[in-house]
């Protein structure tokens, strides 16, 4: 190993911990401001009022972002276009997370699913609709947005993806 | 690239619940290092660590270190990614020529602070959090899914991973005793607690208690230092989308990228024949395959079939990995120690025979979307 003297022992420097304290704190920086630019995805908002989707597509790649990006970082520019999507979806990959009430101890399975509307590139974290059983659920399972009864152009406006009929064949 | 070489490290063992103050841990990775090497504090002209504000309770978290890391009237300097990123930031302050010898140290305590719930902060607070309850374990649902879908490759396959590395860290005296098994089945895998659907307890790498700490200096003064310094010879970095949903998670093409560049700068063509050693950063039994893959060590889909044993066709992970022990920021630069100490023949109980050749990984976000990859040549 080393060419040069070493100490013998590094027994030195642990032998004073004999036990350590914790002490309890707080690292609490109250609130946080999240600014972002609505101007870009204002087309979009104002869509979601009439249950519609829309996402931008970058013309250097063709890439097609729902939910919309401000930047392709593929290219490195502002994708300048938008185009319909439909409100029909797939799931492309789901977990199922335990989620447990801290006061109640009760744990509560939620899957958590990536959907990719049919139209878009990319997917959106989501929820399946309350009553789907995990177990039913498969990556390729058809959705479909399941809107509030009064769209206000949020995000919030698509509470949950519901299963449609797959009519899809089985390809061997 | 100039030759820099690995001259000394140490490492602190792996706790769940560590019995040891914050800078005293700190301290005895770090001087450690140095006794190890019979250095001194007055050689030291470059120190970079890596940990996290939030880890340590505290902004601009390096000031504090500033005595127990070796870095009083130094250059001195923090990474917040993974303890593989600071070495090569230590890396780049040895080839600027002005110094002689860099301390790279890393870790934290996790014991004190509520690790997955910290890493729910991490998904974009406008797009994605409003939507889900996302954190790295439900990530890490979505991407195993994704993978056992794509290439067919099955739950038990994957547990097997978690077997292996489990069963190497009884071998690794610094592992997390609580990671050790060397009886575990792959039905004690499948069988154990559910995180988050598909991934069990046992497939996840525990978070636990550690600091690392490595030495780094030119081969001139390297060659002064010891006579079988571990030379640095390639490294490869890359990254990939931030949003999940933009990212096809069953193969990873920021290790793909970062395998290339590595292996082009240190001239390994074959990758799988040339390579004795692999320590790959898998935060997740199935992670292990997925960077295999992407490094081009096994087909897409195939990597369950290598055998990676101790003694197989290549070694993955003889030290357990990071399932063997978890400490964040550190498990990185674990990673390349562990690789060193085989190519130094100083791996004792979990020694690759003949290792000459290593590679070791460090990695850092949600799915593994940044990887770095170090190539890594012992002395002759
Ligand atoms: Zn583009």
């Amino acid at each position: 190993m080393s060419k040069l003297t070493q100490r013998k022992s590094l027994d030195y420097i642990k032998k004073e911990y004999v036990r350590t304290r914790t002490m309890p704190g707080s690292w609490y920086l109250s609130s946080y401001k999240f600014k972002f630019n609505i101007a870009h995805h204002q087309p979009m908002l104002e869509k979601l009022k009439e249950k519609k989707l829309i996402a931008n597509q970058c013309s250097g790649c063709n890439r097609v972002f729902f939910p919309p990006r401000l930047v392709c970082g593929q290219c490195l520019v502002k994708p300048d276009r938008w185009v319909d999507i439909r409100d029909t979806a797939r799931v492309a990959t789901y977990a199922i997370a335990y989620l447990k009430n801290a006061e109640t101890g009760e744990v509560e399975e939620k899957p958590m699913v990536l959907v990719q509307h049919d139209g878009a590139d990319t997917c959106s974290i989501a929820e399946l609709a309350p009553g789907v059983n995990v177990k039913d659920t498969y990556i390729g399972m058809p959705i479909k947005a399941h809107w509030s009864e009064t769209a206000t152009g949020g995000l919030m406006d698509i509470e949950y993806y519901d299963p449609i009929e797959d009519d899809a064949k089985d390809v061997k | 690239m100039e030759k820099v070489g690995i001259v000394g490290f140490n490492q602190v063992k792996m706790y769940s619940d560590a019995n040891y103050g914050r800078y005293e841990m700190i301290f005895e990775a770090v001087r450690g290092a140095l006794d190890k090497a019979g250095l001194k504090k007055k050689d030291i002209t470059t120190v970079i660590s890596c940990t996290n504000d939030y880890y340590d309770g505290r902004t601009i978290s390096n000031l504090f270190t500033v005595e127990v890391g070796g870095g009083y009237l130094v250059d001195e300097s923090k990474c917040e990614m993974d303890g593989a990123h600071a070495v090569l930031y230590g890396l780049m302050r040895i080839l600027s020529g002005n110094h002689k010898l860099a301390v790279i140290w890393s870790g934290s305590m996790p014991s004190c602070y509520p690790y997955h719930s910290a890493r729910l902060y991490e998904t974009d607070p406008t797009w994605e959090r409003p939507l889900g309850y996302v954190n790295d374990i439900t990530a890490g649902g979505f991407q195993m899914r994704a993978y056992m879908e794509k290439f067919g490759v099955s739950k038990e396959e994957i547990a097997r991973v978690a077997v292996k590395n489990r069963k190497n860290a009884t071998k690794n005296p610094l592992a997390l005793a609580e990671a050790q098994n060397a009886n575990l089945t792959v039905e004690d895998v499948l069988n154990s607690e559910i995180y988050s659907d598909p991934v069990t307890e046992l497939m996840v790498a525990q978070p636990c208690d550690s600091v690392a700490a490595l030495l780094l200096a030119p081969e001139r003064q390297a060659l002064k230092i010891t006579d079988n310094p571990v030379w640095i010879t390639g490294v490869g970095y890359s990254q990939e989308a931030y949003y999940l949903g933009e990212r096809d998670l069953s193969i990873s093409k920021s290790m793909e990228i970062a395998g290339k560049t590595a292996f082009n700068a240190a001239g390994i063509k074959d990758p799988k024949n040339e390579i004795d050693v692999a320590e790959l950063f898998e935060a997740y039994a199935h992670e292990e395959l997925i960077l295999a893959e992407a490094l081009g060590l096994a087909d897409k889909g195939k990597a369950a079939n290598l055998n990676s044993e101790i003694n197989g066709d290549l070694a993955i992970n003889p030290s357990g990995g990071a399932l063997g022990g978890n400490p964040p920021c550190a498990t990185g630069l674990i990673r390349i120690i562990e690789a060193a100490k085989q190519l130094r023949g100083e791996a004792n109980g979990y020694q690759v025979k003949g290792a000459k050749k290593a590679i070791a990984s460090g990695q850092i976000g949600m799915c593994a979307q940044n990887n770095i990859l170090f190539a890594l040549e012992g002395s002759d």
